[in-house]
């Protein structure tokens, strides 16, 4: 039998009490697996018994069409609740097991927010919330972080919010910077008038499975598991979240992380001295134009509705001023509709810039927005060097590459063929297409058309205007002589019809022929450009 | 005015004749059938020339606008003139084309007068065309309106440079221009704050001494008038006192007048009564009372603008009245006066003079279709709407039995192996007896192939289209025709069932394309028949192509716009015959249907 001294003992118990705690958490974090599982199993087993048994239901029920359609509806809620499970369990296992890896990558911050915006309004709107986005100071637009786990928090609250706060409630959403060095901090607060918390039920609001209500009982669908993720991934990002709440009263979250930052300067000399006009009714943006543009030397001038601006354009022309663009805004009057606006001031107007500035996803919009000769697309919300930058690239002339820009498409290198016998339409045309640097070249009937591009190289020319009605030989005719030809681009050359046909028939007919489409005349500026923006690249 | 204008305004008043002729001979059918398809044929030719004309002629010369001269541009807008008379519209579509052109090659010489001008005018040939979205949900027409809207605010803006504008006549649109902001916009208080805007320039002396020449009386009732429209808003509690005020002035001004009058005019009575009415100076009790008399007043045969208004549109806001307070119901007289009133409005409806058709007849029948109220005890509004069918629009009567027979005929071709292809319609699956279920299926088949463009009817698109081919802006308009006619057809409980066959028979089968967007096929359980009545419309649809081209299209769309439940039918080539068979033949027995109803008072 051995001795053992104090020392020892003491070491042995300090060793005893290690195991035991071990022991304890090995305890606890098995409990916690366990516990984990067991609500993982009850928690995917309901959407699947759905899918199982509506699956069951529409089978048996195959030949009753809205059954079958009801089943499939139910089945389609399931899967998406089920695929927004499994993600979340992925993204806690990832972080869990510390294999979730932030990216630092450069990113705008009103192009974040924008996209948060396009994902939670809609929500918000079919609940009948009243939402306010409000944005404080913003030092700082460029930031470095990883935009898309920041998405991930800011969407996850503030669909919480939306869904936890009765219809017809109450949302505010502000957001702002702390600046210092090369350090920003992010703030942002969610604050709801919605069902709210206990104090006991906010001590577990990070652990997984917990909800406010179960879902079953308040009909609110989640996974459970979105605070977790938020929680983590913001101490992931050496951030702090703290939630105030009480039950019946609202819920109230900040959360502030430190992300790298730089300064960008914008340089908004090409823009002293322009004028724009804003049709907007939204006070806070509008305060906000004023603001941004304040020290531009730009002139500015906001207007309450579509009315107002068509009666300063005018007042404007009568006065022999030219206004250089006009923003049409998120908050027209009632009746409004924007792309008539747009259509008809373009149509009034073809050198004025029209920039639409909306929380729209701007790819959803993009062909009408085309169409009704919208130029430039300014995501809401925006800041200062965002909107100067806009501006300065569709009123000041310089770069036209960003995301959402529709201005003049550059066709140097390429020539297009223009058979127009109207002398005056032929000067209009190719003063309108010289602007694309693009190569022209003419013929005033059908027959020299066809010959120009006989005798042409193969893929010389990029695209053929085609006047209908011209001497010696028509439009329709020249197309059908074209395609007829045995050459490589024979088929393939696009042929567009200029003509003042105006017959809804007219449009089939030259397709019939040959043609792959139809501007109609006088040429309008915005669709000829929007045409030839295809054949930029 | 050239050659080829007067000819167009000669055919096509030719067209609005053929169209409007007087029935001869009502003992005869087979004279009767052979005059109404000589009428067509002549219909048909007068159509494809004055296609031909714009075409060739009027085109053209707007594509060389550019370099027309004075003489040029008169002879048009001259030519334009005659196709917009003010009580029959000839032609709205090719006035608003030629203005739209007019005002482009304004802007283009910065000829700010011409300018002016053209924007009203434009305006003015947009409030006509939009007369066609009367009493369509203001949701779907808004954006046509606002247009219509901008036209007038552009040229009303240049009031600011009044002092500075020499020509009196650009000072004249100017003013015109401001008031007419008023009937475009689609919002009621905007309305009422326009004119009360225009009323203050009217009055104003600075206005009146910069241009002495311009009737500002004149002005001045018609903007009263205009603000005496609003009316409406009196009793709903939205308007500021001095809105109130300015209502109430312009209604006095305007009927105090002509209600001291010896015979006061009833087409002035009413609003004034209906004013007392909405002012809580009348009871309704006392107003239900005065419409009656007023309606009384007027000899079913008097088709004057009076008559028209006292038989007519009176009867139809008697309805609207109870629609508005059923609990009038309760007394038994009611009923029984709506009963009369709503007989006699179809007497004058059956025994107007066809040659007499104008735009103000055209509007009260629009108002039929879409305020016709249907009760107990009153005719159902399918009764009705498929009398009126017969006796106005006889050419859309036949043609929607066609594609009615089309219909019957896939239809029953599907019963025989599928029987039950029809069951998500609630009433089709409660029928157990095959026979029957089968039965049911063709009648409601026939039905929908009736109603299937019920919106045009109301919308007035068949004398446009009777005249030319549609133009690309009216065609926008004419899509409009199924949301038109779902919303009158829902509305009441004896066409319910027919309303989405009227709203999705042009949407695709895959809700890829087609219109209206807002039609989503699996939601509707009418869905089936809806299928049906896209294929059954294409293939009876008039074209210069052979029915074996067309039923090769058919194929062709297969999957994307018609639904491949319906088209696998129609591959079976003793369906395709008996199909061919209907397109082919003369529509004998429907022209017989409209024969003898024609003689007869409804």
């Amino acid at each position: 039998m051995s001795d053992y001294g104090p020392e020892q003992f003491q070491k042995l118990s300090a060793e005893c009490e290690r195991l035991k705690k071990e022991l304890e958490e090995a305890k606890a974090s098995s409990e916690a697996k366990e516990n984990f599982l067991s609500n993982m199993s009850h928690d995917i087993r309901t959407p699947m018994n759905a899918i199982v048994g509506m699956t069951a239901l529409a089978k048996n029920h195959i030949d009753e069409k809205s059954r079958v359609m009801d089943a499939l509806d139910k089945i389609e809620v399931a899967s998406a609740h089920l695929l927004s499970l499994i993600n979340d369990v992925l993204d806690m296992s990832r972080i869990n097991s510390g294999r979730m890896r932030l990216v630092e990558e450069r990113f705008q911050l009103g192009d974040l927010l924008h996209e948060i915006l396009v994902i939670v309004q809609p929500m918000s709107d079919a609940r009948g919330h009243e939402f306010v986005f409000e944005t404080g100071t913003i030092d700082r637009e460029s930031l470095y972080g990883d935009p898309l786990r920041l998405r991930q928090i800011f969407v996850n609250i503030i669909s919480n919010a939306v869904k936890y706060t009765k219809e017809k409630g109450r949302i505010r959403v502000g957001i702002s910077e702390e600046t210092s060095g090369d350090t920003t901090v992010l703030i942002f607060e969610c604050k709801d008038n919605g069902i709210g918390m206990s104090e006991d039920f906010l001590q577990r609001i990070y652990d997984p499975f917990e909800r406010v209500h179960s879902s079953t009982i308040s009909g609110i669908e989640g996974t459970g598991l979105g605070m977790s993720i938020v929680k983590k991934l913001v101490e992931e990002m050496r951030g702090t979240i703290q939630i105030e709440s009480r039950e019946g009263a609202g819920t109230d979250v900040f959360i502030r992380i430190p992300l790298k930052s730089e300064v960008l300067s914008v340089d908004a000399e090409s823009i002293r001295g322009k004028r724009l006009i804003v049709i907007e009714n939204d006070a806070g943006l509008i305060e906000q134009y004023r603001r941004y543009l304040d020290e531009t030397g730009l002139e500015l001038q906001c207007v309450g509705s579509s009315s107002d601006a068509v009666s300063a354009l005018a007042e404007a022309d009568y006065l022999g001023n030219t206004v250089d663009g006009v923003i049409i805004g998120r908050k027209l009057l009632p009746g409004e509709d924007l792309f008539e606006v747009a259509s008809y001031l373009k149509k009034a107007k073809p050198a004025l810039s029209i920039i639409l500035a909306d929380n729209h996803r701007f790819e959803e919009i993009e062909y009408r927005a085309e169409r009704a000769g919208i130029d430039r697309f300014l995501p809401i919300p925006f800041f200062r060097k965002s909107l100067i930058r806009t501006l300065t690239e569709c009123l000041g002339g310089t770069g036209r590459e960003a995301h959402g820009a529709l201005s003049i498409p550059d066709l140097s290198g390429k020539t297009i063929l223009l058979a127009e016998d109207n002398m005056i339409n032929r000067e209009i045309a190719k003063e309108i297409l010289s602007s694309t640097k693009v190569s022209i070249e003419t013929a005033e009937n059908g027959q020299e058309a066809v010959r120009l591009f006989s005798a042409s190289e193969p893929f010389f020319y990029t695209l053929i205007l085609m006047d209908i009605q011209m001497p010696v030989m028509d439009g329709y005719s020249a197309v059908s002589a074209i395609r007829a030809m045995e050459r490589p681009d024979a088929s393939s050359i696009p042929i567009y019809a200029m003509t003042a046909n105006a017959f809804a028939e007219d449009i089939e007919k030259a397709h019939k022929a040959g043609m792959n489409g139809h501007l109609a005349k006088p040429v309008d500026v915005n669709a000829l450009m929007q045409l030839l923006r295809r054949f930029a690249e | 005015m050239l050659e080829y204008q007067s000819r167009y305004v000669e055919n096509t008043k030719q067209i609005m004749r053929l169209l409007s002729e007087p029935d001869k001979d009502l003992s005869d059918f087979s004279g009767w059938s052979k005059r109404l398809r000589e009428r067509e044929a002549e219909i048909e030719a007068l159509r494809k020339e004055n296609t031909d004309i714009l075409s060739r002629e009027l085109f053209p010369t707007l594509d060389r606008l550019y370099e027309a001269d004075e003489e040029e541009i008169s002879g048009m807008t001259e030519f334009a003139d005659k196709l917009m008379d003010w009580s029959v519209n000839l032609d709205i579509g090719v006035y608003v084309l030629i203005h739209d052109a007019l005002l482009s090659l304004a802007r283009q010489k910065n000829d700010r007068d011409r300018m002016i001008m053209e924007l009203y005018r434009l305006g003015m040939g947009y409030y006509y065309l939009n007369r066609a979205l009367q009493g369509i949900d203001k949701k779907e027409t808004a954006r046509f309106y606002f247009r219509n809207e901008m036209l007038f605010t552009e040229a009303g803006s240049y009031l600011k440079f009044f002092p500075e504008i020499d020509n009196e006549e650009t000072k004249g649109y100017i003013i015109r221009s401001l008031a007419n902001i008023a009937i475009t916009a689609s919002d009621r208080r905007k309305r009422v704050a326009v004119t009360s805007r225009i009323l203050k320039i009217i009055r104003d002396p600075y206005y009146r001494e910069l241009a002495p020449g311009l009737p500002w009386d004149r002005f001045l009732r018609s903007s009263n008038q205009q603000m005496s429209a609003n009316r409406i808003m009196l009793s709903r509690g939205e308007l500021s006192p001095s809105e109130l005020s300015e209502i109430l002035e312009a209604c006095v001004s305007v009927f105090e007048p002509e209600k001291n009058q010896e015979n006061p005019n009833i087409r002035w009575l009413w609003p004034y009564y209906e004013m007392q009415y909405s002012c809580g100076f009348a009871s309704l009790q006392t107003t239900v009372g005065r419409l009656e008399e007023l309606i009384d007043s007027q000899p079913y045969d008097q088709y004057d603008m009076s008559g028209l208004y006292g038989n007519i549109q009176l009867p139809v806001y008697y309805g609207a009245l109870i629609e508005k307070n059923p609990a009038l119901l309760e007394d038994a007289h009611v009923l029984s006066f709506l009963i009369g009133a709503y007989d006699k409005m179809l007497k004058t409806v059956t025994g107007f003079p066809p040659e007499k058709y104008d735009e103000y007849f055209r509007y009260q029948i629009s108002l039929i279709f879409s305020n016709y109220y249907e009760t107990k005890g009153v005719r159902s509004y399918r009764e009705v709407t498929e009398e009126l069918m017969k006796r106005l629009f006889p050419r859309e009567y036949i043609e929607g039995r066609r594609v009615g027979e089309l219909m019957q005929t896939i239809s029953s071709a599907i019963m025989r192996l599928e029987p039950d292809f029809f069951d998500d319609i609630p009433f089709i699956h409660e029928i157990r007896d095959p026979e029957e279920k089968e039965k049911e299926v063709l009648r409601f088949a026939g039905d929908c192939g009736l109603y299937h463009d019920f919106g045009l009817l109301k919308m007035n698109f068949s004398r446009t289209m009777a005249t030319r081919n549609l133009f690309e802006n009216e065609y926008q308009l004419f899509t409009l025709h199924t949301i038109a006619g779902k919303e009158d057809l829902k509305r009441r409980a004896s066409t319910s069932s027919l309303a989405d066959i009227a709203w999705g028979h042009h949407a695709d089968y895959n809700g890829a394309g087609g219109y209206p967007s807002e039609y989503v096929r699996n939601q509707s359980p009418y869905r089936m028949m809806t299928d049906v009545a896209s294929a059954a419309v294409f293939l009876a649809e008039k074209g210069e192509e052979s029915f074996g081209e067309r039923i090769e299209k058919l194929f062709r769309e297969e999957g994307r716009r018609f639904s491949p439940m319906v088209t696998k039918y129609l591959s079976d080539w003793k369906l395709q015959e008996k199909v061919e068979e209907i397109l082919c033949s003369p529509p004998l027995s429907y022209e017989r249907e409209i024969f003898e109803s024609a003689g007869n008072s409804l």
